[in-house]
């Protein structure tokens, strides 16, 4: 059904909209005076000496300074020249250790002490005319490319991709038979999967496909159905079907099966759908569900830790699609054991290398310590304790470790011998990512040795115990892996239900028709759809196999602001427990820098466990490890069966492990790893392979896996960026796109490991030749949130927190469809502004198209007092012309519902006086019994006149029996139920799931900022109006421009948001030129510039001017900061939470006042005040408050035994003689009620006072 | 001038069709915000102390506009599109072919039918009714009161130059000695001077701002006298409530 009056079209909508803003934005900065357009400027304010003044002054310093920096760049390439070139691996290699003596180490410190020398003198040689000049100033503009490319929220975008193309097929392959146990002839086999695209489930739609749109506002899923290709036995024939349905898997929004991909933005109107809306969302049942990115430690690497004792221990939680289990290594008392959950008691670690095969002691001394002394006598007490339990041989092993397997009572399970059971153990459950392989279990015995090895190894030296609050060991976890999960098991639990139905079929023992399957594929598939819906619509993940059970994994999409919703597809939430107290997991890790953002994470108990990405972070998926390894072995990488121990722990030897897995060896590390780099830079594998050497624990990590947190860089090689200006200038003209530059071994990707072994600097200018990579561009590590703030690298650091928390509060436009969409609750800004000091953030996330916040004159100055505490002074006019005016939207929603014995709601035509006029209750009503568009409406008014049938369980009884006949109806209307007045903005008629008939209202109510309003710029100072002045009372500066706001200066002092200082200046300036300033984070538009251009105006440079008083009409003492700052209008209002009471509605139980606005409920005298007033001695005060104007009852005592009674009479004695009246709370007297039901017996004694 | 001059402004809009984008209450603001001609107001009464019953001819301007989009492209309606009954206050317009003030776009199938009543009004209700944006005001160019001082850097005689009304103050007691020493600083003086920089927002003339906003100084001054000098003749008390009822509440 179509939504009924819908106003327009959408497409028209968003150019009415876009130009409607800008008019208005001109008309409102002329009316605000912040940019007077008409008024030539009659007096400069001060005067022009001054400033100039203030330039020479100025100036010499920054020509110093400049030229200064000049020359350490322009020198650098002709000190280089004379060294000799070396390998950018090389130095890597070298970094950690102590300097090597070399060629390159002397011109080195060379180098550097040229450096120093310079800056200490303030050395400035003479610039060569033929000095490159190093620019490459825009290679920022990599940063769109990379944004246009992976989009604003890649990481999950990608993620449900690969699981959607790569994962559910492996899923599948490791699934794909299902057999009967009846009859050995039958089996069901899955060829192939894949997922459809998004389609409606109505039964008689012609076009099946729809939008994300249709589905938000019928409260659908948006999903798509699952096909597979099955082949099976029918009978003797054998049956091939492709594209069964099984289940609908909910689709993320701008994957590659939804409908917006590759889609113009014209096309994305005709959808409804908003151009900047990021995606990587789902819709379930209507609302928008975001799956948050789970931080957790990586799986399948060995981690050397501390344990409760005091004691090393090696932890591996390895993880196969069968199987998730954590190994440990760990010394006790000497000696070393191996501990895992299907051990009852933990073994002694030489008892599982003899089990493996590896029996003489020497071989085992040899593969955990090789030659190493110190080793040695940490480890031989483990070989001789082996020799005091008499375990010599592998098979005295093999029954040691299978008499200590916890046996799993499976119903069903062979029987084995302790042999048979500990060989089984060792194989494929204790670290069973390590593959054995026909018996062959060297590769196992060596990564036990190694994490043997490890704990000795952090004993003698603790430095190398691992961190875990170390970004390179954290793996994020995405909707594509969490939705694989769940999809397994939905999977295997479909297979299984399917088994017992084929079996319960295949049983009868003659059947009418040949048993044909497919019948029974599809009767099933409601579980797969109905899994993914309830686990994603209640954020409840349960796994059954692997012990997951997660509440919280979704979360509600907040679509309060554009910021709000881009910010939380950005979020991770940490598994770290909040209750403990260490700081650790909280605190900031150097390793974060650039991955994710410092500034954005919430405040209080949450505070550093939620994260966020920063804006050029990119999530890796899992990629093949076939291929890696291959090349590994290619490049010179020793098998491990042909190295003994010895020789593992050799001196040039080092170790090669691909995701966790020891793989062998190598002799040649650095050139091992520059020959890996250069195949991938040369896209011979996996852009998102990294590859980094390990010094301390001598190892070469080459990883695939996914989850990994990695970004772009650009590479540097001999002190030169392989990115030159001419590629710039292609990228700019359109001829390359980003992912070229990758092709062209431009820019790779480093994860954080890798990243930790390079020399990654942040500026041309800081490039040395022992620099490997260059930093596209420095503000990137900041996340989407906190980049909206100007100038941050001038605050003090927490009000960045702050803002970035704030931000996503703040009142604006949403997204293009924002009057198409009917959500709970809406806020909308009437006139929303683009901020004056831009960041090249803001441009990059489209904040200046969907903005929330308005650029308000500012004059920094107290006023009346009612600006303390960081209270607003706001100008009345101002407000009169429509600054921080705001609408607030809200749904009404109701079903017309059928019931089961086929009586249903019905909605019936507002009902008349009898005078035939509409009672005022209903004058919002249409005839239909609807309110219509328009409509003005009333607390207490109803929207619908809807009337539900009083029984909706028996038989319906027709022509109306005795007392609740089912044609009788009771009202069920929808009530109006706000204390102000609000208008019907859109009503809908639609069909939901199941085709029940879905009305849905939207009520709007334009707001005006008043008193105790909450108001925020972007640094963090928040503030409520305390006073609004009309304007002529404001002061003004002699042009006669007003402010918008006057702020306390009190705010500045302890908060040190210079910041905010520089962004009036800025804005101030860009108004005076009619230009837009930057304020981006480390660079943005310079104070020196702006000083210059408010000079060149007539203005002071400090961007304080000479202001009238507007009560005295004199001038003011003193100068005061004016201009411009961007303010957010947060959506905490006055109107919703205003609240008091004399007297309403009590709770039912205890018969106390209700509690809460929304009930309309008392306040509380509290504990606290309680205690004041006993303090004081106003007895009587307290019982009137909490007695008499709470909860009093009159109940009756009987002095004879003690209990209450009934109107004068005691049941208990039978009589009335010794009844007493008495006022005690009603919960006094429900708890003496109560306790006698559990037979205590409080008996009230009363005495003559 | 921004508070008590009265002007026109819509104050009432009922809306017969709106089918456009934006709601109802956003398009009567922007019609409130429009600036309408004003050079007439005098002869217009304010609705409170007019005889009608809502509005009439006497005390208020109507005002139709109806607009229909049919074609493919959106058009804009704009202030010009608004149809007065009274000639004398219309959109302000600041040349012939200003486009006038867009209020909204209408795309295909849209429809705006509205009726507007404008009334008189002062700027102390309503933002809309104030005649000026800004108002620059000064009163002693040369400093001679020493209301303030300057801030300097070094010399505050360089670094602040004269403002333009100080061309104005010719004669020699405004200003300082030729010597560029300061006049002995009369300590009685008061300013008897004044500057306005006045921009209005189209509805009336500065000067007539200016001009009427002296009447209604003036007007309240004389009112003040006038029950100042009642409640000090005894005699006229009677008189003199019964004066108050009628007298405008200021």
């Amino acid at each position: 059904m179509p939504p009924k009056r819908t106003p327009s079209t959408s497409s028209t909508r968003k150019t009415t909209r876009g130009t409607a803003k800008n008019d208005v934005t001109e008309e409102g900065a002329t009316s605000n005076g912040v940019a007077p357009k008409r008024a030539a400027p009659t007096r400069a304010t001060k005067s022009k000496q001054n400033g100039d003044q203030a330039k020479i002054k100025a100036e010499p310093n920054e020509i110093v300074m400049a030229e200064n920096g000049g020359a350490v760049i322009t020198n650098t390439p002709t000190t280089q020249s004379t060294t000799s070139t070396i390998s950018s691996s090389g130095t890597r290699g070298r970094k950690l250790k102590k300097p090597k003596q070399g060629q390159s180490d002397i011109a080195n410190s060379l180098d550097e002490r040229v450096e120093k020398l310079m800056e200490a003198k303030k050395y400035k040689p003479k610039p060569k005319l033929t000095d490159p000049i190093p620019t490459l100033e825009d290679k920022w503009k990599l940063l769109p490319s990379f944004l246009r490319v992976k989009g604003l929220v890649k990481q999950h975008l990608d993620s449900f991709n690969y699981f959607v193309d790569v994962d559910l097929k492996k899923i599948v392959k490791a699934n794909e038979m299902v057999t009967s146990d009846v009859d050995p002839n039958f089996y069901l086999k899955y060829t192939g999967i894949r997922v459809g695209r998004p389609e409606r489930m109505d039964a008689h739609s012609a076009d099946k496909s729809y939008t994300p749109h249709e589905c938000r506002l019928r409260d659908l899923t948006y999903a798509a159905s699952i096909f597979v290709d099955v082949e099976y036995t029918r009978g003797r024939q054998l049956v091939r079907r492709r594209g069964v349905v099984i289940g609908r898997m909910p689709i993320m929004l701008r994957s590659n099966k939804c409908v917006l991909t590759n889609k113009t933005d014209k096309q994305m109107a005709a959808m409804q759908e908003c151009p900047l809306d990021p995606g990587g969302y789902f819709i379930v049942k209507g609302t928008e569900k975001v799956i948050l990115v789970q931080e957790q430690l990586s799986k399948n690497r060995i981690i050397v830790q501390e344990d409760s004792k005091g004691q090393m221990m090696a932890v591996v939680t390895s993880s196969t699609h069968e199987v998730k289990s954590k190994a440990y290594v760990y010394i006790k008392k000497g000696c070393l054991y191996l501990k895992h959950n299907s051990l009852v008691e933990d073994i002694p670690v030489v008892a599982a290398f003899k089990a493996m095969g590896i029996t003489a002691d020497q071989e085992i001394s040899k593969l955990v310590v090789g030659t190493d002394e110190e080793f040695y006598e940490l480890f031989s007490p483990s070989l001789e304790q082996a020799a005091m339990l008499k375990l010599f041989t592998q098979k005295q092993c093999l029954e040691y470790i299978g008499k200590r397997v916890r046996i799993s009572r499976r119903f069903g399970s062979i029987r084995r011998t302790p042999i048979e059971e500990a060989h089984e153990i060792l194989a494929n459950v204790i670290l069973a990512h390590v593959p054995v392989l026909n018996g062959d279990f060297k590769q196992k015995c060596v990564y036990i040795a190694v994490m043997a090895r490890r704990v000795l190894q952090t004993i003698i030296d603790p430095s190398l115990m691992d961190d875990l609050d170390y970004l390179g060991n954290k793996r994020l976890e995405l909707a594509g892996q969490l939705l694989s999960l769940l999809f397994e098991d939905l999977f295997k639990k479909y297979n299984t239900d399917l088994k017992i139905n084929i079996d319960k079929v295949l049983k009868k023992p003659n059947r009418a028709q040949e048993f044909d399957v497919f019948n029974q594929l599809t009767c099933h598939s409601d579980n797969i759809t109905q899994g993914f819906v309830r686990a994603i619509s209640t954020g409840n993940w349960k796994v059954a196999r692997f012990k997951m059970d997660r509440a919280g994994v979704t979360h509600i999409l907040s679509r309060l602001s554009y910021i709000a919703a881009l910010g939380m597809m950005t979020r991770i939430s940490s598994q770290f427990e909040k209750t403990r107290k260490v700081s650790g997991p909280r605190a900031l890790q150097p390793s974060q820098w650039g991955m994710l953002c410092p500034s954005d994470t919430p405040e209080g108990e949450l505070c550093g466990l939620v994260k966020n990405l920063a804006l050029m972070t990119h999530i890796t998926t899992d990629s093949e490890e076939e291929p890696i390894r291959r090349l590994a072995f290619a490049l010179g990488c020793e098998d491990l069966n042909t190295i003994t121990g010895e020789e593992l722990y050799d001196h040039h030897t080092y170790l090669v492990t691909l995701n966790g897995l020891i793989i062998g060896a190598s002799r040649q590390s650095q050139k091992f790893v520059r020959n890996v780099r250069i195949m991938r830079r040369n896209g011979r594998i996996s852009e998102f392979v990294s590859i980094f050497i390990d010094d301390a624990r001598k190892m070469i990590n080459i990883s695939s896996d996914g989850g990994r947190i990695c970004r772009p860089i650009i590479i540097v090689e001999n002190g030169e960026s392989r990115v030159k200006d001419h590629h710039i200038r292609d990228l700019l003209a359109g001829k390359l796109e980003f992912d070229d530059f990758l092709r062209l071994g431009l820019v790779e990707y480093l994860d954080v490991n890798e990243e930790n072994d390079g020399l990654i600097a942040s500026y041309t200018r800081e490039i040395t030749k022992e620099t490997t990579h260059l930093e596209i561009e420095p503000f990137t590590l900041l996340g989407a949130v906190a980049g909206l703030i100007p100038y941050p690298h001038h605050n003090q650091s927490p009000r960045n927190t702050y803002q970035s928390a704030m931000g996503k509060q703040a009142i604006g436009a949403i997204a293009y469809n924002q009057l198409n969409r009917i959500d709970t609750l809406l806020y909308l800004l009437v006139y929303p502004q683009q901020p004056m000091v831009k960041t090249k953030t803001i441009e990059l996330i489209g904040y200046d198209k969907l903005p929330a916040g308005q650029n308000a004159t500012v004059a920094v100055m107290s006023y009346s007092g009612y600006d303390i505490e960081d209270a607003l002074i706001l100008n009345k006019s101002s407000l009169d012309r429509g600054f921080g005016r705001c609408q607030v939207m809200r749904k009404y929603a109701t079903v017309i519902r059928k019931y089961a014995n086929g009586t249903y709601d019905r909605v019936l035509d507002p009902p008349l006086n009898p005078d035939n006029t509409i009672p005022a209750k209903f004058e919002a009503l249409d005839r239909d019994g609807l309110a219509s568009p328009g409509e003005r409406l009333m607390p207490g008014h109803t929207l619908i006149n809807k009337q539900s049938p009083v029984n909706t369980t028996g038989e319906p009884t027709m022509g109306g029996g005795f007392g609740g006949g089912a044609d009788e109806y009771k009202p069920t209307p929808l009530t109006f139920k706000y204390p102000e007045p609000a208008y019907v903005d859109k009503t809908m008629l639609t069909t939901g799931e199941n085709d029940q008939t879905l009305i849905k209202f939207l009520i709007r109510q334009t707001r005006r900022p008043e008193l105790g309003d909450k108001f925020s710029s972007r640094h963090g100072q928040k503030g409520v109006i305390g006073l609004i002045v009309p304007q002529p009372d404001m002061p003004f500066n002699d042009w006669g421009v007003c402010p918008d706001i006057v702020m306390n200066p009190h705010g500045f002092p302890s908060r040190m948001t210079v910041g905010k200082m520089i962004e009036l200046l800025s804005g101030k300036a860009g108004i005076l030129k009619g230009e837009l300033q930057y304020g981006t984070a480390f660079g943005g538009s310079k104070v020196e510039d702006m000083s210059k251009i408010l000079i060149d105006h007539g203005f002071d440079y400090s961007g304080k001017d000479y202001v009238t008083s507007g009560i005295t009409g004199e001038p003011l003492a003193a100068y005061i900061f004016f201009g411009p700052i961007y303010y957010q209008k947060l959506k905490h209002m006055v109107m919703d939470k205003m609240h008091a009471r004399a007297h309403g509605p009590r709770t039912v139980l205890t018969r106390q006042p209700t509690e809460g606005r929304s009930r309309d409920g008392g306040l509380r005298l509290g504990e606290m005040e309680r205690d004041c007033l006993i303090g004081y001695g106003a007895s009587m005060l307290l019982v009137e408050r909490l007695m008499l104007s709470s909860d009093a009852f009159e109940v009756f005592v009987c002095q004879e035994c003690g209990y209450l009674g009934y109107s004068g009479w005691c049941q208990y004695c039978r009589s009335s003689k010794r009844i007493n009246s008495l006022k005690i709370p009603y919960a006094c007297k429900l708890l003496f009620q109560e306790m006698q039901a559990m037979n205590i017996m409080p008996r009230l004694v009363l005495e003559e006072v | 001038m921004i508070a008590e001059v009265p002007t026109i402004a819509i104050d009432m809009v009922e809306f017969l069709d709106n089918t456009s984008v934006l709601p109802d209450e956003f398009i009567a603001h922007r019609l409130g915000m429009i600036p309408l001609t004003s050079h007439d107001v005098e002869k217009f009464k304010n609705t409170r102390d007019c005889s009608c019953d809502q509005y009439c001819s006497e005390c208020s301007v109507e005002y139709t506009l109806h607009a229909r989009c049919d074609g493919d492209t959106p058009i804009s309606v704009t202030s010009r599109d608004l149809v007065s009954t009274d000639s004398s206050v219309v959109p302000v317009l600041e040349s012939a072919d200003d486009q006038g003030i867009l209020i909204t776009k209408l795309a295909k199938g849209q429809e705006l039918n509205i009726h507007c009543i404008a009334k008189k009004g002062v700027s102390k209700e309503h933002a809309k009714w104030s005649p000026c944006a800004a108002v620059g005001f000064e009163y002693d160019p040369y400093n001679k009161l020493k209301h303030t001082d300057y801030w300097f850097e070094k010399d505050p005689k360089a670094e602040w130059p004269l403002s333009d009304n100080a061309k104005e103050e010719a004669e020699k007691k405004y200003q300082t000695l030729p010597d560029g020493s300061d006049a002995p600083f009369d300590y009685n003086a008061a300013p008897d001077r004044f500057y306005f920089r006045v921009e209005t927002v189209g509805s009336m003339k500065p000067e007539n701002v200016v001009i009427m906003a002296t009447r209604l100084m003036q007007e309240k001054l004389s009112t003040l006298e006038i029950c100042l000098e009642d409640d000090q003749n005894p005699n006229a008390n009677q008189f003199s409530n019964d004066l108050g009822d009628s007298m405008e509440p200021w």
